[in-house]
């Protein structure tokens, strides 16, 4: 049996937790804790479409690291229109995620990806900012756009 | 008369005809021509650069520094340049390239251009069945060709109809060794 003391410190706990979840706000799938494998988040519009996916998250590996982050491996992020059709796909070997914020970067190679295909572009190191869908690329960017007369 | 950026046609058409390039004096070309043309395998545009932004909402991609675009005929280097990619189209639409611009072509003759300015703006739009095409180019806008250097402000490459906009254009001619300071032409 708890105490009086007790059952006040899980109502506590119980309680900031439920403020966390609250505090994320976009729905999103929680992202593992702790260690996990082939694990996938979702990102739904806003009202009133939110019970369509807006972004799908996901890693074949999540190790946590101090300060809340997530050390991600096989990192795939894929952007859906409302219509249901693939925009972007973003992949990376290794970044490091913060769920929170929704930020992920990596020194590391990465990889995007027109959902026609016909765009696609490469480079080294990055930074992923979820909430406004940018991506910048530091190093040694190459991009390859298969469109007819596609530039000057 | 009908006027080129100023020209009129007998001028302007003296003008191409240095240039070696076609005298067409429509600015629009058939859409079904471009079309043919679209069809023919191609391989894909190379965009290098030392870093770049996407804004995958606004559809944008900015380029940052020693930017390096290479095309099978027409290669293009900025420091800055910015693409406005299509959202389920078929063509890029609009792109921005600026600070230190310059564009090498060669032409379905064989010709080599050598084309440098400050800015350059690319467009592409189907209007009813016409298909416009241009690379508008300013900032102390220079093409050299073979036989000739040309400055004009600003400077518009019809790339639909395969020629040059020049307006109040001054040339030095490179067949009669003209080396003193650039006449006007007209």
């Amino acid at each position: 049996m708890r105490g009086p003391r007790e059952r006040k410190m899980v109502f506590v706990w119980f309680v900031s937790f439920v403020v966390l979840f609250m505090a994320t706000g976009n729905r999103a799938q929680q992202l593992p804790v702790g260690h996990a494998t082939d694990f996938t988040s979702n990102q739904y519009f806003e009202p009133p479409n939110e019970r369509l996916v807006k972004m799908k998250l996901s890693g074949a590996e999540a190790l946590p690291l101090p300060g809340g982050l997530l050390d991600i491996r096989q990192l795939r992020v894929e952007t859906f229109a409302l219509d249901g059709q693939t925009q972007v796909i973003v992949r990376a070997p290794q970044c490091n995620y913060s769920p929170f914020d929704g930020v992920a970067n990596s020194a590391g190679h990465m990889e995007l990806q027109s959902g026609d295909g016909k765009i696609h572009v490469q480079g080294e190191g990055f930074l992923w900012r979820q909430t406004s869908s940018s991506l910048t690329i530091s190093n040694h960017v190459h991009t390859l756009i298969d469109m007819p007369g596609a530039m000057m | 008369m009908v006027g080129v950026c100023g020209l009129t046609a007998t001028q302007a058409n003296a003008q191409l005809m240095r240039l070696n390039l076609q005298p067409a004096f429509s600015t629009n070309a058939p859409a079904a021509k471009a079309k043919a043309a679209d069809t023919k395998p191609k391989p894909p545009t190379e965009i290098d650069s030392d870093a770049a932004d996407f804004d995958l909402n606004a559809h944008l991609a900015t380029y940052r520094n020693h930017v390096v675009v290479t095309d099978p005929k027409v290669r293009l280097t900025c420091e800055w340049m910015l693409v406005t990619l299509p959202s389920g189209g078929e063509h890029l639409s609009h792109v921005v390239a600026t600070t230190n611009v310059v564009v090498d072509f060669t032409n379905e003759q064989g010709e080599k251009y050598h084309v440098t300015s400050a800015k350059a703006v690319y467009d592409y739009k189907v209007v009813d069945t016409l298909t416009n095409e241009t690379v508008t180019f300013t900032g102390s806008p220079v093409v050299e060709t073979t036989n000739s250097t040309i400055y004009s402000e600003p400077m518009v490459w019809d790339r639909a109809a395969n020629k040059f906009h020049f307006t109040e254009p001054r040339m030095i001619s490179k067949d009669t060794g003209t080396n003193g300071p650039a006449q006007k032409l007209f």
